[in-house]
């Protein structure tokens, strides 16, 4: 994910600001890290470059 | 089976989303069209985005492409198409009745095949007005869906069915569809917060060409 994407991504939930946690990056990509919402908390998770803004209820770890 | 939800449709593509991504080479000719005849914009969303196919053509008129899709296989292969073919495309995954994107911000947008996909009638109008919500001043987008007047339906009336997919192995994986009519479809276009420009019917899909603002209620 590019860095400058935090300009157009809002939490899905409640639609704020997003700030970002970074763990991997390279020059122009974050690779690994996290999406927190300022407002609500709610993390959405960076993998292999393409973040998650799947509602949590819709991840594939959320109970069926 | 109980009833399909979102997370199900999401889990069908993670499932079929390799073999799919690959049987879907070819942008549509009414998307085609659509983006030919607008202006350049700052940002272009494909929602649903598939494979990627239509954001590749939103690139041609949007200074940035952000394509969104709740499946994962789904995204991972529009990374890889965006790869192979050279155009830039922002990927994320998300659910287009609760859009990740900032209001009034995008200036052009396809919403296509993607709706049908959506299990309630309430979900297709969330993701409508949601739509509606990413729209800025002045932008435009392409809806469309699959319509009872395909060569394949013998219904006239909008309705709910499974349409498998065969994988290469023979498995077959079910998909839930709303099949629209073009009325119904043009109802649940002016049901939501979006102005309707125009409704049409082309190779056995309904589309309608919408807008953020001008809405008569």
């Amino acid at each position: 994910m590019k860095e400058s994407l935090m300009e157009i991504v809002r939490c899905p939930m409640d639609k704020q600001e997003l700030e970002l946690e970074v763990i991997q990056r390279t020059d122009d990509e974050v690779l690994e890290g996290r999406l927190v919402c300022s407002e609500c908390g709610e993390e959405y998770p960076i993998e292999e470059g393409i973040p998650n803004l799947l509602p949590p209820d819709m991840r594939e770890d959320a109970p069926a | 089976m109980g009833d399909p939800s979102r997370r199900d449709v999401r889990e069908t593509y993670d499932r079929i989303g390799g073999h799919f991504a690959k049987t879907r080479a070819h942008a549509w000719p009414a998307v085609e069209r659509f983006v030919d005849r607008s202006d350049g914009v700052a940002l272009g969303l494909d929602l649903g985005c598939g494979n990627a196919r239509h954001a590749a053509v939103l690139a041609d008129r949007a200074d940035r492409v952000v394509g969104i899709d709740a499946s994962r296989t789904v995204v991972e292969a529009a990374r890889e198409r965006r790869e192979r073919e050279g155009f830039s495309v922002d990927l994320c995954q998300g659910d287009a009745t609760r859009l990740p994107i900032a209001s009034e911000t995008v200036g052009l947008a396809v919403y296509v095949a993607t709706i049908h996909h959506l299990p309630t009638h309430e979900a297709r109008i969330e993701s409508l007005d949601e739509l509606a919500r990413v729209l800025a001043p002045g932008g435009r987008a392409l809806v469309s869906a699959w319509s009872t007047t395909h060569d394949r339906f013998e219904r006239n009336e909008a309705f709910d069915t499974t349409v498998d997919w065969t994988l290469p192995g023979g498995e077959t994986v079910p998909r839930y569809y709303h099949i629209y009519d073009p009325a119904a479809f043009a109802d649940d276009l002016r049901e939501s917060t979006l102005a309707v420009e125009r409704v049409f019917e082309e190779r056995g899909n309904c589309y309608g060409v919408v807008r953020a603002e001008g809405k008569r209620t």
